[in-house]
């Protein structure tokens, strides 16, 4: 469970949306920080993806996976963000904002191990195509089938298996080298 | 999902102040992951979504025309927790 669905005192405006949001904003919020590369950026991200979402409810088809569907706002809002030159040129930011919502006790040996771990891995997921990254942080949830990344990213669920192949291997050998 | 046989690695080096060594010591703390998605779920597990934006929400949610939220919120809700 979150830190914040137990400590958050805040009153819904629509307790379900609420609901819905604590279910949800780890894995969208988690997806923007490692495609945006900064905190203060998914923070931005995760509120309008949830805000667009409530404003398109009515657009949802019961066909799919609402979180897939949510997935699918938060692609291409990050896509778009991504694509601006404004985000094309400006740093990577230090982790260190990241860390004020670091799910743990403040123990600063556990800090600077999430930390270290933290940016040694976007220093890999970086190093990778675009698209072996977003498949890789999509079957990392595990709400996640096959068929719904295939979907979400338009392909075949046996394209998504061979490129998943592909970049598991080349994560690993970037990771690998990052020590 | 299936994972691959290689291990990943993270070894974290971390300064020791304990009295014991007579000043400043390096000792490790290797972390294995046997699957990349793992190694990524335990990073995601490390993170926190920041609650500032759970209130900068709720605040968005307040100024936008309100949908017809009790048919489609409920429908949802329903349908998401079967």
């Amino acid at each position: 469970m979150d830190a914040e669905t137990t400590t958050s005192p805040l009153r819904w405006e629509f307790p379900e949306f609420g609901a819905f949001y604590q279910e949800h904003s780890k894995a969208i919020y988690y997806l923007a920080l490692r495609l945006l590369r900064d905190p203060t950026a998914a923070e931005d991200a995760t509120h309008d993806v949830f805000l667009k979402a409530f404003q398109k409810m009515n657009s949802f088809r019961n066909e799919s996976n609402i979180r897939t569907w949510l997935y699918r706002i938060a692609i291409n809002h990050c896509h778009n963000l991504t694509s601006t030159w404004h985000n094309r040129h400006i740093q990577s930011s230090d982790d260190a904002a990241l860390l004020e919502g670091v799910s743990a006790q403040p123990n600063p040996l556990r800090i600077l191990e999430t930390k270290e771990l933290g940016e040694r891995i976007q220093k890999t997921l970086d190093a990778l195509p675009q698209e072996y990254r977003l498949l890789l942080l999509l079957v990392a949830d595990e709400k996640l089938s096959y068929e719904e990344i295939g979907a979400l990213t338009g392909q075949t669920s046996d394209a998504v298996r061979g490129k998943l192949h592909r970049a598991r291997k080349t994560f690993q050998i970037h990771f690998k080298t990052s020590e | 999902m299936p994972n691959e046989p290689s291990k990943l690695r993270h070894t974290q080096k971390q300064e020791s102040t304990s009295e014991q060594t007579q000043g400043e010591q390096l000792k490790t703390d290797a972390k294995e992951f046997s699957s990349v998605e793992e190694l990524l779920r335990h990073d995601a597990a490390q993170i926190a979504v920041p609650p500032a934006v759970a209130v900068k929400l709720n605040k968005s949610l307040a100024d936008v025309p309100k949908p017809e939220i009790k048919s489609w919120w409920q429908r949802f809700v329903s349908r998401e927790r079967l």
